[in-house]
């Protein structure tokens, strides 16, 4: 004879992420590293960004390069010569707790003061997941349209800071960059927003001060 | 998207859990979705039925539950449902529906949890 029986799980699939995710963060505070998750569309300027900030900013930087194929975006840390963890995620579209955690022994946590993980490309799936990073920067340009963020609003409900990129071609795509400014304020009142251009420099500074009192607090 | 891994995760946890209470067969599963969870519940339904196949949990019923969004306004410390609007997908997480205040944190609603399952099992008492 069979018989039926119902099972009670109440087993949170995000929690399970949420837990690893706070495992990582412990990590990092005992190694004493700030840690930067940077996300944003595909061709936003994350890797240029990370560039310009491995460049800039006075501190021991490390980089984990996140992506389908990461070697590209790894390869091109390198060339600073600052420790760099390729991840490939393969078919997947955005990083996990469990995946930075095996990233993580690869890299000389002792040498990092600053460690910059550079997510997937996508403004959908990667918000799901917590990595255990103390802030979360979105990178987003004007070439993305300038209902971006509002097509796109919880990736800008949970970030710290916000960069609006590329501002010096606004105008030739006929993006208002004032309108996405507003939208992430209108989401996200806390969130730290900024107008840059990589290409020119504008706003660089201003994004460095901002890490840099975050990391402070 | 991403609801291949979700639904790799839910396939595992139902048959471990099946495995462990000598099931010879899930009948079905209940998945609840908070929702503000960036998934699609029909993707993530095809998703389970793809992965489950060979397994305790091929042909069973894929129930899929919405957890309903709720916040609490830093304003005026309401807590409970969110505001909606079918016309305005994000409002949920801008506005206060009690005093439409923009300073808002989303407490519930981005769950993917597996709620339960029906199993088959033998009847040790027959």
């Amino acid at each position: 004879m069979h018989k039926i029986a119902e099972v009670e799980i109440q087993h949170d699939i995000m929690l399970a992420n949420k837990k690893l995710a706070k495992r990582n963060q412990k990590i990092f505070d005992k190694a004493d590293v700030f840690t930067v998750d940077v996300l944003g569309a595909i061709g936003s300027g994350k890797t240029s960004l990370i560039e310009n900030l491995i460049e800039k900013i006075d501190y021991k930087i490390g980089v984990i390069a996140g992506d389908v194929i990461s070697r590209f975006d790894a390869g091109r840390f390198e060339k600073y010569n600052v420790p760099v963890v390729g991840l490939n995620t393969g078919k997947e579209c955005h990083l996990d707790a469990h995946l930075v955690e095996h990233a993580l022994g690869d890299l000389p946590l002792g040498d990092i003061e600053l460690l910059f993980i550079e997510n997937v490309g996508n403004l959908i799936c990667p918000v799901d997941f917590d990595l255990g990073a103390h802030i979360r920067m979105v990178v987003i340009s004007v070439s993305e349209g300038d209902d971006t963020v509002e097509k796109h609003p919880l990736i800008f409900k949970d970030a710290d800071i916000v960069i609006i990129n590329k501002v010096d071609i606004a105008e030739a795509v006929g993006a208002d960059e004032n309108k996405m400014f507003e939208d992430v304020k209108k989401l996200n009142p806390d969130a730290v927003v900024i107008k840059s251009s990589l290409k020119t420099g504008e706003g660089l500074d201003e994004i460095i001060e901002n890490i840099k009192k975050f990391m402070n607090e | 998207m991403h609801e291949l891994s979700m639904a790799d995760a839910i396939v595992k946890t139902a048959v471990d859990v099946a495995e462990k209470n000598d099931a010879q067969q899930i009948i079905e599963v209940t998945i609840e979705i908070g929702g503000l969870a960036l998934l699609n519940p029909e993707q993530l339904k095809f998703m389970v039925g793809v992965l489950s196949e060979d397994t305790l949990l091929e042909g069973a019923e894929i129930k899929v539950e919405e957890i309903p969004i709720e916040i609490k306004c830093e304003s005026c410390n309401y807590e409970g449902p969110a505001g909606s609007d079918e016309l305005d997908h994000y409002m949920p997480i801008v506005k206060c529906p009690e005093c439409e205040e923009v300073s808002i944190k989303i407490i519930k609603g981005r769950e993917c949890n597996v709620k339960n399952i029906k199993i088959e099992k033998e009847d040790e008492d027959a």
